[in-house]
């Protein structure tokens, strides 16, 4: 379990953030569901620093994550006033724009972004929020990541580690979105291989797709366009699994 | 979060970068009041480089929207905020809360701005 209690202002949104993004990664989320746990999360933070405290005393949020079998738990506790979400209409996003109320929308998406989201109160503890999002159930036939920028010797291994976290969490099938990639060194190529490898030990695949012109080229001036399964587009790669061998 | 303005003949564009959360979204609130005030109703958001939106920005969104569109010159010309180039991100927060149907969307900023 690791834990982080911070003022509840809205300048702890920053490491708030921080904080998740590490849990995310380490629990092995690819970075759409990480994506989705970093929104409620946010949602989550901001309604009780806005709306949990009187302005003359805000008081802490403690955020706690573990990994509980094949979830993630994301628990926030706060001592301001009581919530109970059965006061908070849902938003009606159907509506147009003149009747449209701009409320209610967080604790709307804290619902559709996580599997569960359950609020406790009790008189000494004060609030207790807990939501949890299923590891590896993105709904798509591979687990995406998004690398970007250099990926050199250095920051391959921070890219590649969450690449590594998800494997060992059960991820079998992933694909590596490349289109931010600027410049893959010889060491960013060998992390890739290296990723490969333990997935073809595990029986599954690695694929990459969305390649700049400029590191397409790596792979093609070392031949590794043969190892690889490269796809121009994200939906043409995500079709191609479990339907052809990488 | 970095915001860009630049005036354009009959529209002002606002290009937005980086992450407009609760800390952020009074700043994006603020830039789009001023020029309210100096009677600019015709705005074009550029969310190109936009990374990251959660509710408080959508909240900014919807009331620049509905105040700019009070502004009325004739019956056929009058304010609005439209928006140009949404992100994979951005947008799939925009169909989740409906804002998708709230908004004129464009891909790319010469189409929004020359819509008005």
């Amino acid at each position: 379990m690791e834990s982080l209690t911070v003022p509840a202002t809205l300048d702890s949104l920053a490491r708030i953030s921080v904080f998740i993004t590490d849990a995310t990664a380490r629990a092995g989320l690819d970075d759409h569901a990480a994506w989705q746990v970093q929104l409620a999360v946010d949602e989550a933070s901001t309604n009780i620093i806005q709306h949990g405290y009187s302005d003359a005393s805000p008081g802490e949020i403690e955020l706690a994550w573990h990994v509980d079998g094949p979830d993630l738990i994301v628990t926030l506790r706060d001592r301001g006033r009581r919530f109970n979400p059965h006061d908070v209409p849902a938003p009606d996003i159907s509506s147009p724009l003149e009747e449209r109320q701009a409320g209610g929308l967080g604790l709307y998406l804290m619902g559709r972004l996580m599997d569960s989201v359950e609020f406790e109160f009790d008189d000494s503890q004060g609030n207790l929020l807990k939501m949890t999002k299923r590891i590896g159930a993105t709904g798509e036939p591979a687990q995406i990541f998004e690398l970007a920028g250099r990926l050199d010797a250095v920051s391959s291994q921070a890219a590649i580690a969450r690449v590594y976290a998800a494997i060992s969490a059960g991820a079998r099938h992933v694909l590596l979105d490349m289109s931010q990639v600027t410049f893959l060194s010889s060491s960013g190529l060998r992390a890739l291989l290296l990723v490969r490898r333990e997935l073809l030990a595990q029986s599954g695949e690695l694929r990459l797709c969305a390649l700049k012109p400029q590191v397409r080229e790596v792979f093609t001036l070392t031949g590794f366009t043969q190892v690889f399964a490269i796809y121009s587009t994200r939906e043409e790669a995500l079709r191609a699994f479990g339907r052809e061998p990488a | 979060m970095e915001i860009t303005h630049k005036r354009l003949n009959r529209v002002d564009l606002l290009s937005i970068e980086g992450r407009m959360d609760a800390a952020s979204a009074p700043q994006l609130k603020q830039q789009i009041e001023a020029l309210f005030d100096q009677g600019r109703y015709r705005l074009v958001l550029d969310m190109a480089k936009l990374e990251y939106i959660a509710s408080p920005g959508l909240r900014v969104l919807i009331e620049a929207r509905k105040r700019a569109r009070d502004w009325k010159l004739t019956d056929l010309e009058g304010g609005d905020v439209r928006i140009a180039n949404l992100p994979p991100r951005i947008k799939e927060v925009f169909d989740l809360t409906g804002f998708t149907s709230l908004f004129e969307i464009y891909g790319d900023t010469v189409e929004a701005v020359g819509s008005f």
